[in-house]
């Protein structure tokens, strides 16, 4: 297999990891897929999707200045492969934003709805008009070989000058202006970062890196199609970029040094490191590298330079996008890897295209010739008239599909649990309720006469404590009951509907303080293994299959609801632990208050002292509801509970 | 009148009453902790906070309805916006779910429904609706000790002024909220520091939007200078071009049969 051939398989199965988490990210919505939070809201996918493409795809409008203004002939030949790559670039982005965008079907709303206030609002429109010239600049090389668009591209290639220039000033204005995004942060992003002049450096990094990004990709491909490397007519390219890199230097300390933030380059804080390591990638190392004698000569010394400096510059686009925010929370944000993926799932979709594109259309002067092609093939001739050495449109469509499908499989496998994930919640175990319920028989006979229970009835105390933080209640069994209406009332704690189950207690359903669980559990219902049920043995028949048309479970567990009790399933899923207590002690909390006129043990702050987070609501003083003198002895929780 | 909060930290007492009331007018779900929170008790579904830091002290958090506010200044649709009466208040159906607003915002206030497929931002909107009526936010309305109050602008600055002037030493002497980034809605008044709130920053009074506006005003400027420049630069280049071409030409003509 070719490098070409490899390349793209490889490609393919990043595009199915990516499927399978753009499938998840649409689903269950950003908190299952990203590591952003509300300290850290923008992430990698505006940091290097939107403003690293941008930036990437600066290409376009430097080389067409480059020839169409400034007339620098000699650079003719790579127009066509600097706006194709712009314009995928741009694509790129616009596909990256909408993954990220929060509700992305609305974002054709900043053509209705305006905030000239905002840089994002610019930034939107740029890339909205400059996406529209670049497709009508790069329209006429596959209009070439389709002939009934000649006319099209006659025209078009008259619009060709004003084109270039609206590109350029659209360009000039959006590069710059995702700088001016950040102007209004200046208590987030790190000092070191945070300028007034940041739309400038970013228009003049973009320069550099755009120069860069023609260079990678000429000597990639070259690479690629095993054609003659242009080491000669990248060389004054890689000059011009030094010059632009040495701008930019100059414009960031000099900035630095004039507002009297040079000492922050000595502190000690993390991101002190992260820009050095930035800055070094994006000028200093690959500065020192134009400067030797080799970059004359050496395609790979070119590469690697140019390599270098685009990684530098997309990091610094990373760092200003969320990276280097001053911790805010003491949250450090760091992609999931489901991000990575879908970032390189997005490039390598741009990449495919832009293979394909000088696979099959004169972006270079020729196209170049597949080197699994049979050398004793006769040429195809197409019906428009153009002669192709080589193989079918998708060559290897099998291994590559079959690429895809696995990875996107594989992505599916280590997703995991999706919906879990979404909630946020880190799962926490819940354990039984620890002590001895005792003889209930014994209890309940010694309730109704009114004397003093046996020694062998037990005590009937429980210390609930399900997440084993030692905060608990103890709860006196016996007590519930009278509360609740006595002997029948069993069903109201207990579900019951647990199969072979005649005590289910709160633990069996609420495994996990946050999150809502399944209590009925349907598909042991419908089991053969289980209690291997038709459907219209619950359901009712001609009704729709819903809980609302089902039988209640005492019609069958005859045996486990007390008599005269009904469970009417209203829903499968049982709250949450948290919920379900809350609903459980509020209540009572509210009843008790209204009926002895203290509103105090109504209100939230007497079980939350925790304060700092609602949710911690861990100092709930359970000796209040043990009455004086009496000990409750608790056994220490079973490995074996431990869910 | 600019509707306006007063509050002072030494009168809370923490019991959460604002945080119930602000819940159950909204009608906000109960809380989970999650993943993406901000360990400030602030969440989509929690648009006010008590901060018990440091002990025995309580701190309400809110959205501060600055006068000048970077999240409506950032927003690109103009989900985000400044009311008349002085509430910030956001527009679901407009939002594009950017989250501008939530990097913009100085105070770290905007919270995300991260966990939604359709999120939306969220965050406290000084009972618009309520406030709107003549009536008052209902956190305001069940502080049990008045610690958090509502009124004009104003008067509430008037009232924190008298009360630090009254009560030397009980106070710091500052007005939170009275000019920082532009001056806010929400004021506090405090006997500790409560620079917390602005992650430690100690903010400028610079409104934050003021910050892009030269940017942003430089656009159009940018737009055409840019276009005029290369179209000059082209039209000089070409015309250049062309003058040599015909020299070169002329050249060529000065001695005939030389090509022969
Ligand atoms: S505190 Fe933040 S969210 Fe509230 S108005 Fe000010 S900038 Fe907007
Ligand atoms: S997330 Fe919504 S409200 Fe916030 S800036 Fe974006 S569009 Fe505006
Ligand atoms: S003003 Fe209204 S929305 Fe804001 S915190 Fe108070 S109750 Fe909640």
């Amino acid at each position: 297999m070719d490098r070409v051939r490899r390349l793209k398989l490889i490609l393919w199965m990043l595009l199915g990891l990516a499927a399978a988490v753009a499938i998840t990210r649409f689903f269950f919505g950003l908190g299952a897929t990203t590591h952003l939070s509300d300290a850290t809201p923008w992430g990698l996918w505006v940091g290097f999707d939107v403003m690293g493409g941008v930036a990437l795809a600066a290409g376009g409008f430097v080389v067409t200045a480059t020839v169409y203004i400034f007339k620098l002939d000699e650079f003719h030949s790579i127009v066509r492969p600097a706006v194709l790559t712009a314009f995928l670039g741009y694509v790129a982005v616009a596909v990256g934003l909408l993954f990220d965008l929060g509700l992305p079907w609305h974002i054709w709303y900043m053509t209705i709805y305006w905030n000239p206030h905002s840089p994002l609002f610019e930034v939107g429109w740029c890339v909205m008009l400059y996406l529209t010239v670049l497709t009508l600049e790069f329209f006429p090389v596959p209009a070439e070989d389709i002939s009934a668009l000649a006319s099209v591209r006659r025209f078009l290639v008259k619009l060709r000058i004003p084109l270039v220039i609206v590109g350029i000033a659209l360009s000039t204005l959006h590069q710059s202006s995702l700088g001016s995004l950040f102007l209004i942060m200046p208590y987030r992003l790190f000092p070191l970062w945070y300028s007034p002049i940041l739309p400038v450096l970013f228009f003049v990094s973009a320069i550099g890196l755009g120069l860069m990004m023609v260079i990678l990709e000429s000597h990639f491909t070259a690479y690629l199609y095993r054609r003659k490397p242009e080491t000669k007519l990248m060389r004054p390219l890689g000059e011009a970029a030094g010059w632009v890199l040495i701008l930019y230097l100059a414009l960031r300390f000099g900035d630095l040094a004039y507002r009297g933030q040079l000492h922050y380059l000595f502190a000690s804080a993390w991101q002190v490191k992260l820009f050095w390591v930035e800055i070094a990638a994006m000028a200093i190392v690959p500065l020192v590298m134009l400067w030797q004698r080799q970059f004359r000569k050496s395609s790979n010394w070119q590469w690697a330079t140019a390599a270098i400096a685009t990684t530098g510059i997309v990091l610094n686009r990373i760092d200003v996008g969320g990276l280097a925010d001053l911790s805010r929370g003491g949250s450090l944000y760091l992609p999931e890897w489901t991000e990575i993926v879908i970032s390189l799932g997005i490039v390598a979709a741009a990449t495919l295209l832009f293979l394909f594109m000088v696979e099959h259309f004169r972006v270079w002067e020729h196209r170049p010739a597949d080197p699994d092609a049979d050398p004793r093939k006769l040429p195809e001739f197409n019906k428009v008239g153009f002669t192709w050495l080589g193989t079918p449109v998708i060559a290897g469509r099998v291994k590559y599909s079959l690429a895809f499908v696995l990875a996107a499989g594989f992505g599916f496998l280590l997703l995991g649990s999706p919906r879990a994930a979404s909630m946020g919640a880190t799962p926490t175990p819940t354990h039984r309720a620890r002590g001895n319920v005792g003889n209930i028989g014994l209890q309940l006979a010694a309730a109704r006469t009114g004397k003093p229970a046996p020694a062998t009835a037990g005590t009937g105390v429980l210390y609930l404590d399900a997440d084993l933080t030692n905060w608990g209640v103890t709860f006196y069994h016996q007590r519930e009951i009278d509360r609740n209406g006595g002997e029948k009332s069993c069903v109201i704690c207990h579900h019951m509907n647990m199969p072979h189950d005649q005590e289910s207690g709160c633990y069996e359903c609420h495994r996990d303080m946050y999150l809502p669980t399944d209590s009925f559990r349907h598909d042991w219902h419908a089991s053969p293994k289980g209690a291997n049920l038709a459907c219209v043995q619950c359901h009712e028949r001609g009704y729709p299959r819903t809980s609302a048309h089902v039988k209640p479970c005492s019609d069958c567990h005859k045996d486990l609801v007390p008599a005269g009790a009904t469970i009417k399933i209203t829903t499968y899923i049982a709250p949450s632990y948290v919920d379900a207590m809350h609903t459980l002690c509020i209540g009572c909390h509210v009843k008790v208050a209204q009926k002895e006129n203290k509103p105090e043990i109504a209100r939230c702050a007497e079980c939350h002292k925790g304060k700092l987070n609602f949710a911690a609501a861990q100092n709930y003083l359970y000796s209040r509801h043990a009455p004086a003198g009496r000990l409750v002895v608790l056994p220490p929780p079973k490995v074996s509970e431990v869910h | 009148m600019r509707a306006a909060i007063l509050t002072d930290t030494t009168k809370c007492i923490g019991c959460s009453e604002c945080v119930i009331a602000c819940k159950k007018v909204n009608h906000l779900p109960n809380d989970i902790p999650q993943r993406w929170d901000m360990n400030d008790g602030l969440s989509a579904d929690n648009w006010t906070s008590v901060i018990g830091e440091p002990a025995d002290k309580f701190v309400r958090k809110q959205c501060r309805h600055c006068l000048e506010p970077a999240c409506v200044s950032a927003c690109p649709v103009g989900a985000m916006h400044k009311t008349e009466l002085g509430p910030v208040i956001y527009e679901s159906a407009k939002c594009i779910g950017c989250r501008y607003c939530m990097m913009a915002c100085p105070f770290g206030i905007p919270r995300y429904q991260w966990s939604d497929p359709v999120p939306h931002v969220r965050k406290c909107i000084l009972c618009y609706d309520r406030i709107k009526e003549g009536g008052q936010p209902a956190c305001t309305e069940v502080c049990p000790t008045k610690a958090t109050i509502y009124g004009d602008r104003d008067q509430l600055l008037a009232i924190a002024h008298q009360r630090l002037r009254e009560n030397p030493g009980k106070y710091i002497n500052r007005v939170w909220g009275e000019s920082e980034v532009g001056g806010t809605s929400v004021l506090y008044i405090s006997d500790i520091d409560l620079s917390f709130l602005t992650y430690g920053e100690q903010f400028g009074k610079m409104p934050l939007p003021d910050a892009t506006r030269p940017a942003m005003e430089a656009v159009p400027f940018a737009f055409v200078g840019m276009g005029a420049a290369m179209a000059g630069l082209y039209w000089i280049i070409k015309r250049r071009m062309k003058l040599e071409a015909e020299r070169a030409d002329e050249k060529a003509g000065g001695k005939p049969g030389s090509e022969e």
